[in-house]
């Protein structure tokens, strides 16, 4: 495979900003009648002029203050973004990380919300069926599988979302700030699946606050800072700059349970 | 049109489990759970046949089944365009954090209606025989109507949903639109009421010539004309051209605005 897994060129993302936008007919009529240009939104630049490769079997770290733009580069790879500008290239299967559990629905079983938590993610009716038992075997559900979601302990609810989301045997495995999650126990068992992934010679990308994470786990780190990309280079080096950037005195940054 | 049929047949086992979903979820934690797809229905037309049939009497012969030939299939367009409306907006949590082909929304919120309305069809055909009025042969036209009903609700429902995003008034809009819809279609009453001059303002509604389908076959055991056949499928495709055009062409920034 010569192509990059995933390769940014001169990528720009700009957001409209969300209050001034007409959002009911009335405020597009107004807007209308007053001959005014639908525009009068600024536009946020979340992205500006990014490039990077990531070549197969690289583990990435990207890290940034909150806001710099992390978030939006995991959402363009994973395809829930389209940029407003530039190309962006993704060769391989995605299993993003980024919100686990998102699709599941509260009032179905755990066993209902693997299939349709699969299908979403791109696996047909078969291969979930395939791995379903390695999929409750790992989340260490038991028996409550065939609850409602709504009666799962948060760590219960993320353990499933864990399993199936690493499930899909990935090329790309796209991580957002989520091992804070569960208890010590299972954290570990996360980390090692993510070690296995990448062994196996898997691309992981992964956005952390955490200097360890990133100095334990990746080969390279992206520094992004106000939408821009300030350093493409050796974790350690990255993580110096950052340090430099934010000033000594920030404290350790415990990152933020994942929001359902 | 193509692009359509590619991404339903690829995205069928998604759809459909979707669909599931939501059938499963609106008759969770009843006691008679799925009964109730067959139990409403039929307790409606329980009413509207004690109603019509011995309290106010029509000059229309076995009014309930007039009635209800038309009104079974407009209850299935008017549901699934209420539920596919904010079908996009509604899973707004979903479109933000992970990838996944919009049109499957819409389409199972059409395709979970659709599995109701087959359903109260029994009812119907029950009804029909335990008030010894004829079950006609021409029930087994009625797929050709069904056709042109789903596809047309199918156009309607992407072309709302698209909207929607942008504009949530619309789905206020919907609401009083099916009402006035409603009544301007000869559901409750017969077209043979209405003063000829005024037939060809009825001619152009859409939805006229497959009411029409269900009516001549369940209720007078006639086939419709060729034309109205035609009409009846033609008003569906074009309803799912630009329904499904215009949600194709702005599917890409509905993450912005959700």
């Amino acid at each position: 495979m010569a192509n990059p897994a995933v390769r940014f060129q001169n990528v720009v993302q700009s957001f409209r900003v969300i209050q001034e936008r007409p959002d009911t007919l009335r405020e597009a009529f107004v807007h209308f009648h007053r001959r005014k240009p639908r525009s009068t939104h600024h536009n946020f630049e979340a992205l500006k002029h990014i490039s990077f490769d990531v070549p197969h079997g690289t583990t990435l770290g990207i890290i940034g203050r909150n806001g710099s733009g992390k978030s939006t580069i995991l959402k363009i790879i994973a395809g829930v973004y389209r940029p407003s500008s530039g190309s962006v290239e993704v060769n391989g299967r995605i299993a993003p990380l980024i919100e686990l559990g998102a699709g599941f629905h509260h009032e179905l079983t755990g066993r209902e919300n693997i299939l349709i938590n699969g299908l979403l993610l791109g696996l047909s009716k078969r291969e979930i069926q395939r791995l379903e038992p390695a999929i409750i075997e790992f989340a260490e559900i038991g028996e409550f599988i065939d609850a409602p979601v709504k009666q799962y302990s948060s760590g219960m609810y993320m353990r499933l979302a864990f399993s199936v989301a690493t499930a899909v045997d990935p090329d790309i495995l796209l991580i957002d700030e989520i091992l804070s999650v569960g208890d010590a126990g299972f954290r570990v068992k996360c980390f090692e699946r993510i070690g296995n992934f990448r062994e196996q010679g898997k691309t992981i990308i992964l956005v952390s606050h955490d200097a360890e994470q990133i100095r334990d786990f990746c080969d390279r780190a992206l520094l992004i800072h106000n939408g821009e990309l300030i350093a493409d280079t050796l974790p350690e080096e990255a993580l110096a700059r950052y340090q430099e950037m934010i000033g000594h005195h920030q404290p350790r940054t415990v990152s933020a349970l994942p929001g359902r | 049109m193509l692009q359509l049929f590619r991404d339903v047949y690829r995205y069928r086992e998604l759809i459909w489990a979707l669909a599931l979903k939501e059938l499963r979820v609106r008759y969770k934690r009843s006691v008679l759970g799925f009964l109730w797809a067959l139990l409403n229905p039929l307790m409606m037309m329980i009413i509207l046949t004690l109603v019509f049939g011995s309290i106010m009497r029509f000059s229309i012969d076995h009014y309930a089944i007039f009635l209800l030939s038309m009104l079974l299939p407009w209850t299935f367009f008017s549901q699934a365009l209420s539920y596919s409306v904010e079908s996009v907006v509604g899973n707004a949590q979903l479109l933000k954090k992970v990838r996944v082909p919009k049109l499957v929304f819409p389409m199972a919120a059409v395709v979970a209606n659709i599995i109701n309305f087959l359903l109260s069809l029994l009812p119907l055909a029950l009804l029909i025989v335990v008030l010894r009025f004829p079950l006609h042969w021409t029930w087994i036209y009625l797929p050709i109507p069904m056709v042109g009903l789903f596809l047309f609700t199918l156009g309607s429902a992407f072309f709302f949903a698209a909207i929607n995003v942008f504009f949530r008034d619309i789905s206020h809009i919907v609401q009083i639109l099916l009402s006035a819809w409603f009544y301007a279609s000869p559901i409750i009453y017969s077209l043979d009421f209405i003063p000829k001059k005024y037939h060809i303002f009825f001619r152009l509604n859409p939805m006229l010539y497959v009411l029409n389908g269900f009516r001549l076959s369940i209720y007078y055991g006639l086939l419709p004309s060729a034309g109205s056949i035609a009409m009846s499928l033609a008003c569906g495709a074009a309803a799912v051209a630009i329904g499904f055009g215009l949600f194709r062409r702005y599917q890409d920034i509905f993450v912005f605005y959700i």
